[in-house]
């Protein structure tokens, strides 16, 4: 079947015939199309994609992950300044890598011929640690889209699909197989903490490594699927003309215009990072001076100058680091014309290079002693108020005949993402401020079965939480939000946010409400929680939980340390160690820092340390057997008897 | 000749602190000086480490991160840090080690075993002859450590000599203000019983 498309159209049907299943972006030229077309072809086919233009590009991406995590194939697109947008959830989802193929499909402006900033997205590509295809024609879209996704599942990384406005705007026949072939997998997501979130230094460590294996396997897959060609030239083969992306067709057209030039060897790169180390290397071999044609920055001859200096290699590179091609503006002609005539000079004297073998990865260091052998896994601090939230998400699951092990509930970052951790085992994913609400989108469109939860705290809500949330609204996605709201960005030592009670903000300032912002977006059903009233809170959020649409619930109680530091607490707990049977309930289900194991006579008991303890109560509503009492301690009165700060 | 001392236990024994005054001291000695706090995890029952790193020389360079094996002294507060943190210290280098253990609860729930108080200096015994166990500490824990330091690392370590008891004291009254007198009253018998260790030892 043969089609004129322009690239971003062929994005589409690249990404259809892979057969994704969810596609979000955010608009953008130069690539909206890309989006517009998966729109018109879901609105012409009952079996089509989810297709959604997203809030931003970095939900769009979260939706896309969150589809991809499942097994199924997903797409996300974007201009370049919309991947700075997504950079946060980008670079997460890199270490964690995906086992479904996940297209981020970018197209960047080189000459600003449509008014954007000439900002060379492939950089962003290596920062992040992700292959980078940058294809030549509308045609190579096409292939090298569903290409994408081949090697993207070969290697379980995300894939960026990169463009420039001369392609992605450029209208020529695509041939091939146009058509939507949705895959028959079963969407299902594996709960590995280890892979899916980033708490914990062990954590991300393996995930470098992981991530850095990962580029390997796919170096040789595209090499393997001979997405870069080399051809010998037959006047002058050890002069070489390296061709990166979107400038191989013009190249192409000038050599075979030429009778000087027509004579040169030639690489041609589509894909782009991380290098094709064994085309580099033949290259090199019989090269004596290699021209390097790309737009924007010096990439690929970064990458090759590089290589060339580990080979040894004796030869003349010529590109823009030696000033003799710019960095700015879009290539035609001219700069081919340029750089072919200092090729035809320059290689006369140079002799080529021979081949070695590639560089074996660098022996790691030793891993720091540091946690080698005892560990202290952190947790909530003794009286947190999250400790409650979660004990009541656990106690509402399993009231509504589900559990954390077999039910999505997305985390985020800060103190709040201690729910993946023992004795809640609650959280399944944290990527980036804001993500878990864009993520159980991304679940949600891709039919992940079961009620899906997304647990955020206050202040990441307010730094990135708001916009997934109306996209949620907009899209009319089901999906239970809980803000747990302690009043302070906590875990980085009690800044304050929007949400602060005013009296602990500089005079002059508001505090926000979350509650409104909520209810302004439109979402009815909206209810305040108290986090240590576990019968009402396990009530509101069993209830949440089935009911359709978007619910937000907002767990409020205040960070139980900066309680600590304005006022003792009037009540704590204590363990009667006639009525404790040692069953360790308590301890099991809370995980609270005050409880201790201590000895009872020649018993062993469960006990409280009145030190840590702040009275929440939480331990308490474990108890079977009566053994925990409260006990006053008389808040004004211990504070007297402290005396307070010292002059 | 650059000095180095690691301290190490769990977020709220008031480790930074002490380390805190460490440093204090040694700038108002007129050393060259570098803190390094690691207290990401702190708030959350995790890990702390600080870094102390002099030198009597003013224009020397360092950085001021420890290596491992690079520590000439390890005063741990929790025994399953101290352990942990054993690697960094020198051969023949000063462990003060205190007798604290805090046990997670998954440990408690899954009926692990946690290295006990004696496993931990004979460990420490490992590497060094000079261990010095901090048995049944007094509370504070951190300055009465601070205390059993004064007594013991000057006389033992002839470079960190200018940590006297009476100096350290000066540095601890003019930092600790709230609670003071219990804090000078932990910390000098802190040094009572860093005398008591060295006769032992």
């Amino acid at each position: 079947m043969k089609r004129l498309l322009i690239g971003n159209q062929a994005v589409a049907w690249g990404a259809l015939r892979a057969g994704i299943s969810v596609a979000a972006g955010y608009p953008g030229t130069p690539s909206s199309e890309a989006l517009t077309e998966l729109l018109r072809y879901a609105a012409e086919h009952p079996e089509s994609p989810y297709v959604e233009w997203s809030v931003n590009e970095k939900v769009a991406f979260e939706v896309a992950t969150g589809a991809a995590w499942t097994g199924k194939r997903a797409l996300a697109t974007m201009k370049m300044s919309g991947a700075n947008v997504a950079a946060d959830s980008i670079l997460s989802v890199a270490y964690s890598g995906s086992p479904g193929g996940l297209l981020l499909y970018v197209a960047d402006d080189p000459g600003a011929e449509a008014g954007m900033p000439e900002q060379d997205s492939r950089l962003f590509a290596q920062w992040a640690g992700l292959p980078v295809l940058e294809p030549s024609t509308p045609q190579r879209v096409y292939e090298l889209t569903r290409l994408a996704f081949e090697l993207g599942e070969r290697c379980q990384l995300p894939v960026i699909l990169r463009s420039v406005t001369s392609v992605a705007h450029a209208r020529s026949e695509v041939e091939g197989e146009l058509d939507y072939v949705p895959l028959e997998r079963a969407p299902a997501f594996t709960k590995d903490i280890t892979r899916y979130t980033k708490a914990g230094a062990a954590i991300c460590i393996a995930q470098h490594e992981a991530l850095l294996e990962r580029l390997q396997v796919v170096e040789r897959a595209a090499a393997d699927a001979g997405v870069n060609r080399l051809a010998p030239g037959r006047e002058r083969p050890e002069l070489f003309v390296v061709a990166a992306g979107s400038l191989i067709p013009y190249v192409q057209e000038t050599l075979a215009a030429s009778q000087r030039f027509g004579g040169f060897s030639t690489l041609f790169l589509e894909s782009l990072y991380p290098l094709d180390r064994a085309a580099a290397g033949r290259m090199f071999e019989g090269a004596a001076a290699v021209l390097i044609l790309e737009e924007l920055e010096p990439f690929v001859e970064m990458l090759l100058r590089s290589e060339a200096s580990r080979l040894g290699w004796p030869g003349t590179i010529l590109g823009k680091l030696d000033g003799l091609l710019p960095r700015v503006g879009k290539y035609g002609r001219e700069a081919i014309d340029r750089g072919l005539e200092a090729l035809a000079s320059s290689g006369r004297a140079a002799r080529p290079g021979t081949r070695k073998p590639l560089a074996p990865p660098a022996a790691p260091l030793p891993a720091a002693p540091a946690g080698a052998q005892v560990k202290h896994p952190i947790t909530f601090c003794a009286g947190c108020p999250h400790r409650g939230t979660f004990m009541a998400i656990n106690r509402a699951l399993k009231k509504i005949g589900r559990d954390r092990d077999n039910t999505v509930v997305t985390g985020d970052i800060g103190c709040t993402i201690l729910g993946m951790n023992p004795p809640f085992h609650t959280c399944w994913t944290e990527v980036s401020m804001g993500s878990s609400i864009g993520l159980a989108q991304g679940f949600a469109r891709a039919g992940i079965e079961g009620p899906l939860l997304a647990t955020i705290g206050d202040s990441t809500f307010f730094h990135a939480g708001i916009p997934p949330l109306i996209n949620a609204v907009q899209h009319g996605t089901d999906l239970l939000v809980i803000i747990l709201d302690n009043g302070w960005t906590s875990m980085t030592g009690f800044q304050v946010n929007p949400g602060t009670d005013e009296r602990f903000q500089r005079a002059g300032s508001i505090r926000v409400d979350i509650e409104g912002i909520v209810r302004g977006m439109g979402i009815e059903q909206v209810q305040v929680l108290a986090p240590f009233q576990q019968e009402p809170a396990v009530e509101s959020i069993a209830a949440a939980l089935q009911a359709p649409g978007v619910k937000v619930l907002i767990s409020r109680q205040e960070c139980a340390l900066t309680v600590a530091r304005r006022e003792p607490p009037a009540r704590i707990f204590q363990v009667d160690p006639e009525k404790c049977t040692f069953c360790r309930a308590c301890l099991r289900e809370t995980g609270c820092p005050a409880l201790a194991v201590r000895a009872a006579g020649d018993k062993t008991r469960m006990s409280i340390d009145p030190e840590l303890c702040t009275g929440c109560g939480l331990c308490f509503t474990c108890c079977r057997f009566d053994a925990i009492h409260e006990r006053s301690v008389g808040g004004a009165a211990a504070e007297a008897e402290a005396g307070g700060e010292a002059p | 000749m650059i000095q180095s001392i690691f301290l190490t236990g769990l977020g709220g024994q008031g480790v930074l602190t002490i380390a805190g005054i460490l440093a204090d001291h040694a700038a108002e000695a007129g050393l060259k000086v570098s803190l390094f706090n690691a207290k990401g995890m702190a708030q959350r029952g995790g890990r702390v480490t600080s870094e102390v790193r002099l030198s009597r020389d003013p224009a020397a360079e360092f950085g001021a991160r420890i290596s491992p094996g690079g520590a000439d002294v390890l005063l741990g507060m929790e025994i399953g840090e101290s352990i942990n943190s054993l690697p960094f210290l020198r051969p023949r280098g000063v462990a003060l080690l205190l007798e604290h253990a805090y046990v997670p609860a998954e440990t408690i729930l899954k009926k692990q075993p946690y290295p006990s108080f004696v496993e931990a200096c004979r460990l420490a015994a490992e590497r060094t002859g000079a261990v010095y166990p901090l048995e049944k500490p007094e509370s504070p824990y951190n300055v009465f450590a601070l205390g059993v330091f004064a007594a013991v690392v000057p006389v033992v370590q002839e470079d960190l000599a200018f940590y006297s008891p009476e100096g350290l004291e000066r540095t601890v009254a003019g930092r600790l203000k709230r609670g003071l007198e219990e804090n000078l009253e932990a910390f000098r018998r802190g040094c009572t019983y860093g005398r008591s260790l060295l006769e032992r030892f």
